[in-house]
């Protein structure tokens, strides 16, 4: 037993454990919402560091009317999404922008030609989802478009927008989005029914038929979502106020910007939020790997 | 002890060996050392485990109470392997397998206590015999009764005809009567009869394929027979897959093909939801809808059982 | 003390010269032999963490309103299954480590039961007299695959849901007798009448774990009864087993390895996250979402149904769902029963009847080991067919496409991967002294000149192979004074 204590490696080593686990202990990011996660539980965001979005416990952040006795199905009245009208004092920089870079294809009333489809009467809302996503200007209109790195900022978007609109009336409008009486237990509902089967339930987005996709939702603004829900860009069918009223793409938003864009994922890394697959790969890779490897140890190999 | 010790015969010594005997030494070539890292684990792991029970009281942190009791075990288990592998005595030892076979005289006389005892008895009492076979196995059947028929009912009517029947309004699933202003072009609901919003046999699958009017003449699909199954543009399908059942809430509005996410099957919906790909075979059964005071009602139920197939389907 | 303990035994049960003899069991040292006992730590794992989680979850479909910790689901209407799964992840301390320890305890086990069984097969060690032991193996490996799916499809969310749906269809498509096993199991036309979760539920902690549990104890019984196998080396023979004893050796490397395979599951449990039911929500039969697949060990079965045309067979007033039962019953019919035949089809075919207690190397028998690479080949490219959504996804390719490759390379994987592997076998054959750790040789110089070479000291763990294997002793230096002495005394027979 003194020999234990003689061993050269074996204070230092207890010296540097426990200072480190003191240091992990004391300043770990978990730690304040040990509190709320146990206690009064107002807040479904249990913080772990792999969420990496620095979020806190958020009560403050969509609050729902606590203890809302009133069914999902209800929603709080303001409904949330209010119509913009451009001001007309885009229309001129919306035309200089459309004629440099869509008129091309789009002809320069927006009429179309045989390259890209008629524009007019879309809306300022569907033009506006298009461009600030980065989907146009378009390379190569055999594939579908992704949303990538918007060459216009938000802006010159409204301002085409704005144009765009000037030419024809009708069509959806960019939105504002008030969230703050969003119901997410409803959103969470309507997503499931409307947008999970494309988009997966995790909003990660998946292969469609005949080379389409449905994109990931992490990256769409609370008004690209909306314009999108009305517009049905694409393959995505069209969300109508007959079918999903204000109020409840309103509620849609709201879950999708704070459940999945930054889902708690309480257990530990998401691993990509596509399921099985990836736990499959986790499962066997690292899981048996490991477990492998410490028998490769342990035995002989003879 | 008050009873008398049993005393045995003893046979070959028992093996003894020397302390420094080549096969007692451990695997490690500096001992001391190996006991250090040993030592050093072990500690991490008592640390690791005191540390569980403080992250379990003071955070419920999924994570910590991971790394800690994770750290824990794991220096327990590599200590204690540790001295296993290094520390012990490596061997080699060695154990000498025994044949199981029993003598032949041993086989034959086990064969022939079955044969010649049991064959005598049955042989002579042919008839208990045969009842006893006769009733064990009347006994295995009938036991299965009450564990397999007992389970549920039989399959019946619910299998063929769903609760779509003449003049259902279709709702959806939250009760709310379908109005014909409420689907836009390219627009997709989830509806279901009157009454049984959220059954799954009832589960149809509303589109909107184009803006008509009742002047209009409707939308030609290229089903036959079927030119007045649509309504001002809508059409509705069955929403179970007729591969394996799941719901078909997938649509692609601009190739106007509905997707099964389970596996992939496409459905041409203007053709009648025929699938086009994948493994689903048969093509989604087509509600016949009318338009009525403005809102939706079914003309008719289903005209063909719904979803995967099976033997009674006709 | 230990002696009074051990006297005390004795006089009530006989169990001196037994335990004795246990204590002295001899378990050969290769790696590979501890691919067993990973399954059998992680189910150790899974009982531990089931009981735990036997205490909160509530087996019923019963609706309630959620009312715990997870904001979405405030006011829901949700099963009570639903609902105290997810107050297992969010309500109940150490819940959630638990709830995914056990879901990796599944994974685990059931992926180091394949690795398992591909080392005994192998190295051939399912021959004479060890074909029971195979049986029974493959047994636990089709009970494990089956606990395992109703284990995940306790919770009630919309993805496992999704999979009882496909169950239902499967069972239903069965010719003759479908529709009514599957009625009678699940009290109804699809969904039911909510029986089908309490009736996984008796099946998952109860029924199947008293089953695979009686099993591993036949699996360990027969492996102590016959020995353990080994691969051919110095003082190794058909005859006799080399290696460390039970006591202590093995004893210590064992429970050791027990820690640290608890301890990479709760690492796991902590860390990565696996199946979470909160995002998913209550199933609902008209729900779906997409990228949806089965847990690892059932994806094999999924892709076969994904890659599988649609021929549906009509006639006579019924219908046979080919493109179900095909794959999912007759498939997986065919697949277990030739597994359990394997032992019987080899015998057949090598014509050997003889016992085996050394092991082949995998090398020294390139046409077992091909086709053993060839299926494990197949069933993997099965596996991967099962995410074809999320290949195309990935990979920026059209779903068609994806699928028609999986169609050829399902076929044309294995049969290429047979042929190179035997080439691989045969090339590895005919090299020298390959895979053996070579000793670095002294060169030395003697006075007149002349070079010679002096191998160095092998490595400790090779040195000890290099000695000729010896009796475990039962006396370590000394002889008790007692058994030179007189009559009387208690002896131990050999």
């Amino acid at each position: 037993m003194r020999s234990l204590f003689r061993g050269r490696y074996l204070v230092p080593a207890l010296l540097l454990v426990s200072v480190g686990l003191f240091g992990l202990l004391v300043f770990s990011p978990g730690s304040s919402s040990a509190a709320s996660d146990s206690g009064s539980g107002s807040s479904g965001f249990a913080n772990s560091g792999s969420s990496g979005s620095g979020l806190k416990t958020s009560s403050g952040q969509f609050p729902e009317t606590p203890g809302s006795s009133s069914s999902p199905s209800q929603s709080p009245s303001g409904n949330g999404i209010y119509n913009v009208s451009l001001p007309k004092s885009f229309i001129a920089p919306g035309q200089a922008l459309f004629a440099a870079n869509c008129a091309s294809c789009h002809g320069s009333d927006a009429s179309g030609t045989a390259r890209a489809p008629n524009l007019q009467s879309l809306g300022a809302g569907t033009v506006d989802f298009w461009v600030s996503t980065g989907r146009m200007p378009l390379a190569d209109s055999s594939i579908q478009a992704t949303g990538k790195r918007p060459r216009f900022n938000k802006l010159q978007s409204l301002e085409i927008s704005a144009y765009v609109q000037s030419l024809a009336p009708g069509g959806v409008k960019v939105p504002t989005v008030n969230l703050s009486n969003a119901n997410v237990g409803n959103g969470a509902r309507l997503f499931t029914l409307n947008c999970a089967a494309c988009h997966t339930i995790t909003g990660a987005g998946d292969a469609l038929a005949n080379g389409a996709y449905a994109p990931s939702l992490h990256y769409a603004s609370t008004r690209q979502i909306v314009e999108a829900v009305r517009s049905g860009p694409g393959n995505m069918p069209h969300f109508g106020p007959g079918n999903i009223s204000n109020a409840e793409v309103r509620d849609i938003t709201a879950y999708v910007h704070s459940y999945i864009q930054h889902p708690v994922n309480r257990g530990g890394f998401g691993l990509g939020g596509i399921g099985p697959v990836g736990e499959g790969f986790v499962g066997l890779l690292i899981g048996v790997g490991a477990l492998m490897l410490v028998c490769f140890w342990i035995g002989d190999r003879t | 002890m008050s009873d008398e010790p049993i005393t045995a015969e003893p046979t070959a010594p028992l093996p003894v060996a020397a302390l420094d005997d080549p096969h007692q030494l451990p695997y490690a070539r500096h001992p001391g050392r190996a006991q250090a890292v040993a030592a050093v684990s072990m500690t991490i792991g008592i640390l690791g485990c005191i540390g569980f029970g403080i992250a379990y009281w003071v955070s419920d942190q999924t994570q910590w109470e991971a790394i800690t009791l994770g750290v824990g075990l794991l220096g327990l288990g590599f200590g204690l392997t540790a001295w296993g592998k290094y520390l012990m005595a490596q061997g080699p030892f060695v154990e000498e397998r025994h044949p199981f076979n029993s003598s032949e005289e041993e086989v034959k006389a086990m064969t022939a206590a079955i044969t010649q005892r049991g064959g005598i008895v049955v042989g002579r009492r042919k008839l208990l015999g045969g009842l006893f076979a006769i009733g064990s196995l009347a006994f295995g059947v009938v036991a299965a009764f009450p564990l397999i028929r007992s389970l549920g009912p039989k399959p019946g009517r619910t299998l063929f005809v769903t609760n779509w029947k003449k003049n259902s309004p279709l709702v959806t699933v939250d009760g709310r009567p379908v109005h014909q202003n409420d689907l836009e072009v390219g627009g997709v609901l989830t509806v279901f009869p009157k009454g049984f919003a959220g059954s799954s046999p009832d589960q149809t699958i509303l589109l909107r394929l184009e803006e008509l009017t009742p002047e209009d003449p409707p939308l030609t699909l290229q089903s036959p027979g079927r030119s007045d199954w649509t309504a001002l543009g809508y059409v509705a399908y069955s929403k179970m897959c007729t591969h394996l059942g799941c719901p078909v809430g997938l649509y692609q509005e601009q190739t106007v093909e509905l997707v099964c996410p389970c596996h992939q099957s496409i459905f041409n919906v203007l053709a009648g939801a025929v699938p086009e790909f994948g493994p689903a075979p048969r093509p989604l059964p087509q509600l016949p809808i009318k338009v009525r005071d403005g809102f939706l009602f079914a003309q008719d139920g289903y005209n063909q059982p719904i979803g995967p197939g099976f033997w009674e389907r006709p | 003390m230990i002696d009074e303990s051990v006297r005390w035994l004795d006089d009530r049960l006989g169990v001196a010269k037994g335990g004795r003899t246990l204590l002295d069991k001899i378990f050969p040292d290769h790696w590979s032999f501890m691919l067993g006992e990973i399954a059998l730590y992680s189910f150790v794992v899974l009982i531990a963490t089931g009981v735990f989680l036997s205490l909160y979850y509530i087996p019923s479909a019963h609706e309630v309103v959620y009312h715990g910790s997870y904001l979405p689901l405030r006011g829901q209407r949700v099963s009570e299954a639903y609902s105290s799964s997810v107050g297992l992840s969010f309500d109940v301390k150490s819940g959630l480590l638990m709830r995914q320890t056990h879901h990796w305890a599944a994974d685990v086990f059931l992926g180091s039961i394949a690795v398992h069984m591909a080392r005994i097969f192998f190295t051939g060690a399912f021959r004479k007299p060890r074909e029971l032991n195979w049986i029974v193996g493959i047994t636990m490996l089709m009970l494990g695959i089956v606990n395992g799916f109703l284990g995940y499809s306790l919770p009630d969310d919309l993805v496992s849901g999704t999979g009882i749906r496909i169950a239902y269809s499967i069972i239903e498509s069965i010719p003759l007798v479908g529709s009514y096993l599957g009625f009678f199991l699940f009290g109804g036309n699809y969904p039911g009448n909510g029986i089908i979760i309490p009736r996984f539920y008796i099946l998952h902690v109860l029924i199947l774990p008293v089953i695979i549990g009686a099993l591993i104890a036949v699996h360990l019984g027969l492996l102590v009864k016959q020995k353990h196998t080994q691969f051919p080396g110095k003082g190794k023979t058909e005859h006799n087993v080399v290696g460390t004893p039970m006591f202590p050796t093995f004893a210590a490397k064992t429970t050791g390895f027990m820690f640290m395979t608890s301890a990479v599951l709760l690492l796991l449990g902590g860390f990565a996250q696996i199946n979470p039911i909160w995002q998913f929500g209550q199933y609902e039969p008209y729900q779906i979402s997409y990228a949806v697949q089965p847990d690892w060990y059932m994806g094999w079965l999924d892709g076969a149904l994904r890659i599988m045309p649609s021929w549906e067979w009509v006639g006579w007033g019924h219908t046979i769902p080919l493109e179900i039962f095909l794959p999912a019953i007759v498939f997986a019919g065919l697949t277990f029963n030739f597994f359990y035949a394997w032992p019987h089809i080899e015998k057949r075919y090598t014509k050997d009847l003889a016992t085996h207690n050394l092991l082949d190397r995998p090398r020294d028998r390139p046409k077992r080991t091909a086709f053993g690479a060839a299926m494990l080949m197949f069933y993997f490219m099965l596996f991967c067919a099962s995410s074809t959504d999320v290949m195309a996804n990935f990979f920026n390719v059209s779903l068609n496409t994806v699928l028609w490759t999986f169609r050829v390379i399902v076929f044309a994987i294995p049969i290429i991967t047979y042929f190179v592997t035997f080439r691989i076998c045969n090339e590895m054959r005919a090299a020298e002294g390959i895979g053996k750790r070579k000793r670095a040789m002294v060169v030395n110089r003697s006075a007149e000149g002349a070079y010679s070479t002096t191998p160095t000291e092998p490595r400790p763990g090779d040195g000890a192979h290099e000695l000729d294997p010896i009796p475990v002793p039962t006396y370590i230096n000394l002889t008790p004074e007692e058994l030179e002495t007189a009559p009387g005394v208690r002896r131990v027979m050999r």
